[in-house]
């Protein structure tokens, strides 16, 4: 008993901290979002399900969704796909390999709205590194990449995958780590090549950690409001305005907090949804690696 | 009974109140002791990059300070997002003493019953005589018979004209108001190219910034809301609208007279600071950047009346002007505040620095010495306040300008780019 009393203890500060600025807030704005109020008014005026009509209704809205999902689709293979690249590059035995692993985890520890200005100059017409490099090798340089409808999307998917590149690395080397060495020792007396051991031994025991991080990535990527805010505020012609930075507007430039609380429990739908379709797919998939 | 029932805010909420002292470090606080209290004032401005400036802004607070011993001024910045960072203040009953009002959002904090009616600390103050300041900027603050807010300075947007680059093009300096035709040859004179077709110079400055463009929108008869200010469709849809933005798509990209936004992105540099661009539209607050600038100077500059197809050209002004919160703990200690940063001592050194046209005639009358200045002062009877001092929500607006904008820009036909702007306007108003 005293035992426990004293494991409640060492809980409380997190659980205090989970409950006033986690659990509390979102009771709040469940609580708002059936409210119409502007924040600076007295009053509250009673909108029932008005609120989630609206949102239901709002084309933006669903636009912004979109955008989202494309974000998501186009960051989260790319970010996993570098993650794991880089991971099987630094789980080697060389010289100074700490330090290339502090190297890629940088930016993830860097703020955000300075890794974002960064990026523009990157990505600016002619003058930007990346189109610098473009017109090094005879590739026209005049994209501006953040003003282009055609480009602003994966621009900033591409920046996302430099950025998530540090936590992708290390929850991939964990799992890289985590395999035991005998099945390596096992394939190469079967005479297996490397490449055959990468995609028969390291990807199916990989399978847990991409899991998570598909999961981590996908709800990561759908709420992303930094780089667009500072990098192309939802434009060009709304082709970069995420859901994220959708709601922002909603509460921030137009003062619509009950909207804006009603879009955000439509988004966490969402984002469920979408956990649980992953959640069933990977496991039918570990299923199927654990029958063969 | 109605299903639709009224219900009083909770706030301050302690969530909001414990988002606030993280944000701006606590509410109105004790001084060292309770004889010494702290007035907290709140502005946008940050760190200045003129040092001569800050180093003035100082010495005129400090000065208050030894004027009125006991009183410690606190000063709480937010640049960047101001309007929501102090309505997150507010909300968490953390309001502070005095706070800056920008014309363009003052109706957020003036409609929302955020200030005090000033009329009775002007009432013991006979010293205040409102007839000091210039009447249409004293109107921002101004809701019937009631008065919130007190001008401290103000600008009307300008056509900046770089002489040197007129030079250059062999133009003679604008004489008086032009038309948009007018405007459009002078722009095109202005724009040199090489021997290979490229351009060195351009007539004009283009950007997509709402509060810039829309002065083509006034000058061509049309405006961008109702005379009420209540709803957009049937005004920002006009054919007068359409037109407007059709003729500064094509500044940009039939005549080529102006960088498109690309090309601005390209260099990352303004181009009228740079010199390469000959004209822009702008408002007195870029003067102290050309005391500095080594490729335009002040002395290069000249200023004069936005294009108009109109008899008399409007134009617009953006004012900071002072307010006192309700939520003030020292209400009077903050009138004391607001009458000294509006007081002549203060604004004519204040002032000298360049940063904007007083808001008191005195004072601008003293600076109006200058050719520069003068030329400011002589807008200002056309001057108009900004929908938003008036019109709660005008932000949204404006960022829906931008975005019409930039449709139009890349190709969308003007009178649709409108009209949908106009639907969006009206479906926010309506909710609101």
């Amino acid at each position: 008993m005293k035992k426990s009393k004293l494991g409640y203890l060492f809980v409380l500060p997190a659980t205090l901290h989970l409950a006033l600025f986690a659990l509390f807030p979102l009771a709040y704005s469940v609580y708002i979002s059936f409210y119409k109020w502007n924040l600076l008014t007295s009053t509250k005026e009673w909108m029932g399900l008005a609120n989630y009509a609206y949102a239901f209704q709002d084309s933006l809205f669903w636009r912004a969704m979109g955008n989202s999902l494309r974000y998501a689709a186009l960051s989260v293979p790319m970010g996993m796909v570098a993650g794991l690249l880089v991971a099987v590059l630094v789980n080697q035995r060389l010289r100074g390999m700490a330090a290339f692993r502090t190297l890629f985890y940088i930016p993830a520890i860097s703020s955000g709205v300075a890794i974002s200005m960064l990026w523009i100059y990157m990505y600016l017409p002619q003058t930007g590194f990346i189109n610098s490099v473009l017109g090094a090798i005879g590739i026209d340089n005049r994209t501006d990449f953040l003003q282009n409808e055609g480009t602003a999307m994966f621009a900033l998917a591409f920046m996302s995958v430099w950025v998530g590149l540090g936590p992708k690395m290390v929850l991939y080397l964990a799992g890289l780590l985590s395999i035991p060495a005998s099945l390596y020792e096992a394939a190469d007396l079967d005479g297996a090549t490397k490449a055959r051991a990468f995609f028969r031994i390291t990807l199916p025991m990989l399978a847990p950690t991409s899991f998570f991080v598909l999961i981590t990535s996908t709800i990561g990527a759908i709420q992303v409001f930094t780089p667009v805010y500072i990098m192309t505020k939802g434009g060009p012609r709304e082709s970069t305005e995420v859901v994220g930075y959708h709601l922002y507007v909603e509460a921030w430039s137009k003062f619509l907090i009950g909207i804006a609380s009603a879009k955000s429990f439509v988004l966490l739908l969402v984002i469920v949804a979408l956990s649980i379709v992953q959640f069933r797919l990977m496991r039918r998939q570990l299923e199927g690696h654990a029958v063969s | 009974m109605n299903s639709r029932h009224q219900r009083r805010a909770f706030a301050p909420h302690p969530v909001w109140a414990a988002l606030a002292v993280l944000a701006f470090g606590g509410g109105c606080q004790p001084g060292p002791s309770q004889s010494t209290p702290i007035l907290r004032v709140a502005d946008w401005g940050g760190v200045a990059d003129d040092n001569a400036f800050s180093k003035t802004v100082n010495r005129l607070q400090r000065r208050f300070e030894e004027q009125n011993p006991g009183t410690k001024l606190r000063f709480e910045n937010a640049p960047g997002e101001y309007v929501p960072k102090m309505i997150l203040n507010f909300v968490a009953g953390a309001g502070p003493d005095v706070m800056s009002v920008d014309a363009s959002s003052a109706a957020v904090f003036i409609n929302n019953g955020q200030l005090r009616d000033l009329r009775p600390f002007m009432a013991a103050d006979p010293s205040f005589r409102p007839e000091d300041f210039w009447p249409n900027v004293m109107s921002v603050g101004a809701r019937e018979k009631a008065i919130y807010t007190i001008p401290g300075d103000f600008t009307p947007m300008v056509l900046y004209y770089n002489k040197r680059l007129f030079d250059r093009a062999r133009v003679p300096y604008p004489s008086g108001p032009m038309n948009f035709d007018q405007f459009l040859d002078l722009a095109k004179r202005l724009t040199l190219r090489d021997a290979k077709g490229n351009v060195t110079q351009y007539g004009f400055k283009f950007a997509n910034w709402m509060p810039m463009w829309i002065l083509f929108l006034w000058n061509n008869g049309g405006d961008v809301l109702s005379a009420d200010g209540a709803h957009a469709g049937g005004a920002l849809d006009s054919e007068e609208n359409a037109q407007a933005i059709r003729y500064l798509v094509d500044l940009v990209r039939t005549h080529k007279v102006a960088p498109d936004l690309s090309q601005t992105a390209a260099t990352g540099v303004d181009p009228f600071a740079t010199g390469t661009a000959a004209m822009m539209i702008s408002g007195h607050w870029e003067l102290p950047g050309f005391e500095t600038n080594p490729k335009v100077k002040v002395s290069d500059l000249g200023v004069t009346s936005v294009p108009s197809n109109l008899p008399q050209p409007v134009t617009v002004y953006y004012a900071k002007s002072f307010g006192i919160p309700t939520q003030s703990r020292s209400p009077e200690a903050a009138w004391k505040y607001l009458r000294y940063v509006t007081s002549r001592e203060f604004q004519t050194e204040y002032q000298s620095t360049g940063i904007a046209v007083c808001g008191r005639k005195d004072v601008a009358a003293a600076l109006g010495q200058d050719p520069l200045n003068r030329a400011f002062q002589r807008l200002i009877p056309s001057a108009r306040a900004p929908w938003g001092a008036k019109v709660v929500g005008y932000d949204f607006v404006e960022q829906e300008g931008v975005k019409m904008m930039q449709s139009a820009l890349l190709g969308a036909p003007p009178r649709e780019a409108l009209q949908q702007m106009a639907e969006r306007v009206d479906a926010y108003f309506r909710v609101r």
